[in-house]
């Protein structure tokens, strides 16, 4: 489905994806992994047409798609759960997963998925009228991912689903991230939780200062911890 | 007299409120103060009188013929010189937005008139007052501050309940999120600098027939507006609503029982009493997005 080719993304004067190449295979999960600062936010927003990339390509099936506006990454089928989740704090709920569908013009099909994201997300469905600023971190992870399946993707990139919440509700995370791909779901999973990687992924990626210095089986995460650890630098 | 003031303090006050909205709703969105705001007001009152007076077509007309021809301008403005400086430094967009304005002026001044011209416009409606309750009042300040009113109504349920509105909305509060759900944040600042302009315009179009129009009014009016988001809270689309109102009521009182003089004055003294007591406005709202 997705084939990155050679990626180089530079912040000014700073090269901070430097030759960057992997592919996410039609209905798997894939995980990016790597440090702080490792590149793997800035390999998330250029897929996603955030940044432009200085090199490479970005294939989805036949298809270029660097260099595209967001908009029309999103009309392409990739939609990006971001880090740090950017809920519209003001706006309800609903609002939120409503204005997910704005690529969209159907609106019997909007008002379907917006059930079917309430019935994924029963916890969002008692408080679609509450502003989103007002929930809990887990919620607004949940309105986030709510929001991206509303653009009905092809592909969807999550970048650290996981970041700051409770075991608990970690382990929810890892089962809705199970059923969307049960149904199909392509996802490219960034994460620096290793258990949760390896839990859900098929295939994982290791970036370091900007390079891709690991592939491994998902399944092979937690045997390698060591190998591992010394690449995430913990 | 009180009654009297009031009224025409509420009247004026509706008329800052909707100059304030514009410039607030530019601010959310983009972050900018539009400097040339109060130039957008007064192309839109001169638009207006080009119908009215020049071309002699009826008033509502004419207020069409405002409000579009200003939202084109708002619209043509951003491609031409907002839009290549979205992401230079604040700086430069103020300089932007103060040279847009003393280029409206200078238009204003070749088509409308000269230095110290003041044109009047004709009444709306039958300018004689009539007694409500006893008190003397002008129909026209009772349309005035309907249409004004109406127009706030109109806005808040294009917020509330187009897709447009939430855009707009969404996009003031977090860019990053709107550009990732493939909202075309681009043209939702077009549409914002657009709309900004037409809600000027109609502000416009309505004192116009209250005052005189001049090509210099421009800064007065960004002037009074600034006080009323100032005073509402910088960023607040309520806030500066009541601001408005509330700029107009104390103008039109310190005119009244202070002194003529001091009438001009009172929306810096606003300003100046805000920023010193209370800096966050009477709404204390920061623009809610991030970096
Ligand atoms: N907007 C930016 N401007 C300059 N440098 C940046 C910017 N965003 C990130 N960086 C730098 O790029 C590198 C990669 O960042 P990022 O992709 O966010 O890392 P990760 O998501 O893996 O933690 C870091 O060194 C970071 O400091
Ligand atoms: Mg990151």
């Amino acid at each position: 489905m997705l084939r990155v080719e050679g990626l180089s993304v530079w912040y000014g004067a700073t090269e901070v994806l430097r030759n960057v190449g992997f592919t996410v295979p039609d209905g798997e999960i894939v995980a990016l992994m790597g440090g702080n600062g490792a590149g793997k936010s800035t390999t998330l927003n250029a897929l996603s047409g955030l940044l432009k990339p200085r090199g490479g390509a970005i294939k989805l099936g036949d298809r270029r798609i660097d260099g595209l506006h967001p908009h029309d990454v999103v009309m392409a089928g990739i939609v990006q759960v971001p880090q740090g989740r950017y809920v519209w704090p003001s706006m309800t709920v609903r609002d939120n997963l409503v204005l997910g569908a704005v690529t969209r013009r159907d609106k019997a099909g909007i008002a379907r998925d917006i059930e079917a994201q309430l019935d994924l997300f029963p916890a969002l469905r008692e408080r679609q009228k509450v502003r989103a600023g007002a929930l809990s971190g887990g919620q607004q992870q949940m309105v986030a991912i709510a929001r991206a399946l509303m653009a009905r993707p092809k592909l969807l990139l999550m970048d650290e689903p996981s970041h700051g919440l409770s075991p608990k509700i970690v382990e929810e995370m890892i089962d809705i991230i199970r059923t969307l791909h049960k149904r199909g779901m392509t996802i490219l999973l960034v994460e620096q939780n290793v258990g949760v990687a390896a839990a859900l992924a098929g295939t994982a990626h290791v970036l370091r200062n900007g390079e891709i210095a690991l592939t491994a089986p998902g399944g092979e995460l937690l045997n390698n911890a060591q190998l591992l650890k010394s690449y995430l630098g913990r | 007299m009180l009654p009297f003031l009031l009224v025409s303090g509420l009247t004026t006050g509706a008329l800052y409120a909707l100059v304030a909205i514009g410039l607030v709703l530019v601010y959310r969105s983009t972050t900018h103060i539009n400097f040339a705001h109060g130039e957008l007001f007064m192309v839109g009152g001169f638009l207006a009188y080009t119908g009215v007076v020049i071309l002699g077509w009826p008033y509502v007309p004419s207020l069409i013929l405002a409000v579009i021809g200003t939202f084109i301008l708002g619209i043509v403005s951003d491609r031409a010189i907002f839009r290549p400086l979205i992401h230079a430094p604040g700086l430069s967009m103020v300089l932007a937005t103060v040279g847009f304005s003393f280029l409206l002026k200078g238009i204003g001044r070749l088509l409308w008139g000269g230095r110290g011209e003041f044109t009047s416009m004709p009444p709306i409606v039958d300018p004689s007052p009539i007694f409500l309750a006893g008190l003397p009042i002008l129909p026209q300040q009772l349309v005035v501050l309907a249409a004004a009113v109406a127009c706030m109504l109109a806005l808040a349920a294009f917020f509330r309940g187009t897709t447009a509105g939430k855009s707009m909305q969404a996009t003031a509060e977090s860019t990053r999120a709107s550009y990732l759900v493939g909202i075309r944040v681009e043209r939702v600042y077009m549409y914002t600098w657009g709309a900004g302009a037409a809600i000027a315009a109609v502000a416009g179009c309505f004192m116009a027939p209250l005052t005189l129009l001049s090509p210099d009014i421009g800064f007065n009016l960004l002037l009074k507006a600034f006080a009323a988001t100032i005073l509402g809270g910088l960023g607040s689309m309520g806030g500066a609503v009541v601001g408005g109102f509330a700029v107009g009521i104390i103008e039109s009182l310190a005119g009244g029982y202070v002194y003529t003089a001091f009438q001009d004055v009172s929306a810096f003294i606003v300003i100046i009493a805000v920023l010193v007591l209370r800096p966050q406005g009477l709404f204390g709202t920061r623009p809610a997005r991030e970096a």
